[in-house]
């Protein structure tokens, strides 16, 4: 393929992404550095690096990054090892395999508003997780800053587990046959076939569902508008939701663009060391 | 690996999977079943799994006219959709080509579609039904047809451009929308684009398109180059073999990338809520239910879920093999 056709090719999507993804990124460092509400849109006030430092001086800016940051750490292990789990189960098993796989991609195409107001309804009074844990446990569950958090990873975990389940189970059918063949020669057992074979060979996998898990995480905002009904006594703001409160509910957009420059900065510690690793990548092959 | 032979291993896993299977499924059903139930069925202290079933909160969620005004209606709306099902599944046997009859099926329901607010007084969330679906299908053409021809190129062109491109495109699909969106709000206010359409489905296309362009790529890099070359031996020129050799053999690959695309426009919650002020899609409409103490809330709710639900669930059953295999090939997830 020469120059030309490429150009013409890739032009249109490029140009998309230029305007469309550059210029708002450009866009949002110079409105942060603006005083802007909603009474003076058409007249920003320039007030250079003051948002960043009300930002920085906010508490509630890092009561929110803490808590996105514990939510991560809670969320993401727990997906990896339910998904891993319940795709070794899945590998044990030929019949009804396409049931138990259709029926986890229910939660997971859901729509998050819809899916987090029925996980919800189940935990609220009356719902069958409330009224079993009440039974169970003799405890009457209810809506504060300590059940709502909760949810929220429990909600995650919900929606996200089917996905690396079905990411590792299709990964553990392209396990080497010779290898495993060996090994069965051996008389190594399942637990050191999983150990020597099948988890050296998922590894990437499990960096790959690591860093897409991370990024969603990172960057949730849908359970959590629903979970908390925007009532802040639950006390389980993430980033995203702080963020998108300061913009409209406060109307200071440019100190909600400030710190949405600040979120692309966080992302991008993750986010570099992969981004090399996927250019080395892409260099080698081409 | 190994299967184990051992019987109670064996059961143990079924029930562990099956187990797995009610936890993934029972919310939506126990929605269904509140969705069908009376107010006081639906706020009872125990869980009730046995109810007289009522269609009324679907009624209240999409007319503002009583059931009954509405049935003769409803009735001929089943019956066009059958006969439009009926047509669409016998194009083949209709002396017309079969694009033609497609083109006049989805126009003809359009036609119903926009019409239908005319004859019954339906309520605000059939609005949010249209919308929705304007803004995915618009979503879906435009996403897909510059990110096929952006995906074919990169995956063509080998070249350290198309690997910047592709390196710059991971990065931006990493990025919080919200960074996006904000400077979007900003300039819909000022240059009167908000709360439009067009402005939703470009936002959606741009905060989509890296995630498209890398997932057709992969598709289009199993394509043997052979295959059109050939085509352009014979005379074809790069578009002509693309559009006539390339993407008929792709269509497993552009379905695809195509379901991730639908699943992203139609469940988008952020930018749809910011960018729009009462042309609201589906999940914007339905957020309007999380909170309230009123006591129809909860069947309301429920109904409204399922309507929303049903029609990504009808989609994802028939090409539920496709969607799996884009899971499978490890493609960057929407």
């Amino acid at each position: 393929m020469n120059k030309g056709s490429f150009t013409f090719f890739v032009g249109p999507s490029v140009f998309i992404m230029l305007a469309l993804m550059t210029l708002p990124l450009l866009a949002s460092i110079v409105l942060g550095l603006h005083f802007i509400t909603f009474r003076n849109l058409d007249e920003p006030l320039w007030v250079g690096l003051r948002n960043y430092q009300e930002v920085l001086g906010d508490p509630e800016f890092w009561d929110s990054l803490e808590f996105t940051i514990l939510f991560i750490i809670a969320a993401v292990p727990l997906r990896i090892v339910l998904g891993l789990m319940f795709a070794l189960l899945l590998d044990q098993v030929t019949r009804f395999r396409g049931l138990f796989i259709a029926a986890a991609l229910v939660p997971f195409v859901m729509t998050p508003v819809v899916g987090t107001l029925i996980f919800r309804d189940m935990f609220d009074r009356g719902g069958p997780y409330w009224y079993w844990i009440q039974q169970l446990f003799d405890y009457r569950m209810f809506m504060n800053s300590t059940t709502v958090p909760i949810l929220i990873v429990f909600h995650s975990i919900w929606t996200a587990t089917p996905f690396a389940m079905i990411v590792l189970f299709a990964g553990l059918q392209t396990l080497p046959q010779e290898s495993l063949e060996a090994a069965r020669v051996d008389g190594a057992t399942w637990l050191r076939q999983l150990w020597h074979i099948a988890i050296p060979h998922l590894r990437s996998l499990f960096v790959f569902i690591a860093l897409i898990s991370i990024m969603d995480s990172y960057r949730v905002f849908d359970s959590v508008f629903v979970l908390t009904q925007q009532n802040p006594i639950y006390d389980a703001e993430t980033i995203m939701y702080y963020n998108f409160q300061v913009a409209l509910s406060f109307g200071r957009l440019g100190k909600a663009n400030a710190m949405s420059v600040l979120t692309v900065l966080g992302i991008f510690v993750v986010l570099i060391p992969f981004l090399v690793i996927t250019y080395r990548d892409q260099v080698e092959e081409s | 690996m190994t299967q184990t032979k051992s019987p109670v291993a064996r059961i143990i896993i079924y029930v562990v999977l099956a187990l797995f299977t009610i936890y993934n499924i029972l919310p939506f059903g126990w929605t269904i079943m509140n969705s069908v139930k009376l107010p006081k069925d639906a706020n009872s202290r125990t869980p009730r799994f046995i109810f007289s079933p009522t269609g009324q909160n679907y009624a209240d969620l999409w007319l503002n006219a009583s059931p009954e005004e509405f049935a003769p209606y409803g009735l001929a709306l089943i019956l066009i959709i059958f006969v439009l099902i009926l047509i669409g599944f016998s194009a083949k046997r209709i002396p017309a080509p079969n694009s033609l009859v497609y083109m006049g099926c989805i126009f003809a329901g359009v036609i119903v579609a926009i019409g239908l607010p005319r004859v019954v007084n339906t309520a605000e969330f059939y609005d949010y039904l249209i919308n929705s679906v304007i803004v995915t299908v618009g979503t879906l053409c435009v996403s897909l047809s510059i990110g096929a021809l952006a995906g074919y190129g990169l995956a063509r062109f080998r070249h350290v451009v198309s690997v910047y491109i592709l390196v710059i495109a991971l990065a931006f699909r990493s990025l919080p929308s919200l960074a996006l969106v904000l400077p979007f709000y900003y300039l819909g206010q000022l240059s009167g684009l908000y709360d439009t359409h067009i402005l939703l489905i470009f936002c959606l296309v741009a905060v989509n398109q890296p995630f498209t362009i890398w997932m057709l790529r992969s598709f289009f890099m199993e394509i043997p180059r052979e295959i059109e070359e050939a085509a352009m031996i014979d005379g074809a020129g790069r578009l002509r073999s693309f559009v006539s050799v390339i993407v008929p053999i792709m269509w497993p690959g552009i379905i695809t990338t195509g379901l991730f695309t639908l699943l992203l426009a139609y469940n988008d919650f952020l930018l749809a809520r910011i960018l729009t002020q009462i042309n609201w899609t589906l999940p914007v409409g339905i957020a309007q239910f999380t909170g309230g103490e009123d006591p129809g809330h909860v069947t309301l709710a429920a109904a409204a879920s399922v309507s929303t639900t049903l029609p990504i669930l009808v989609v994802i059953i028939f090409f539920q093999k496709y969607l799996i295999r884009g899971l499978a090939s490890g493609a960057v997830k929407g």
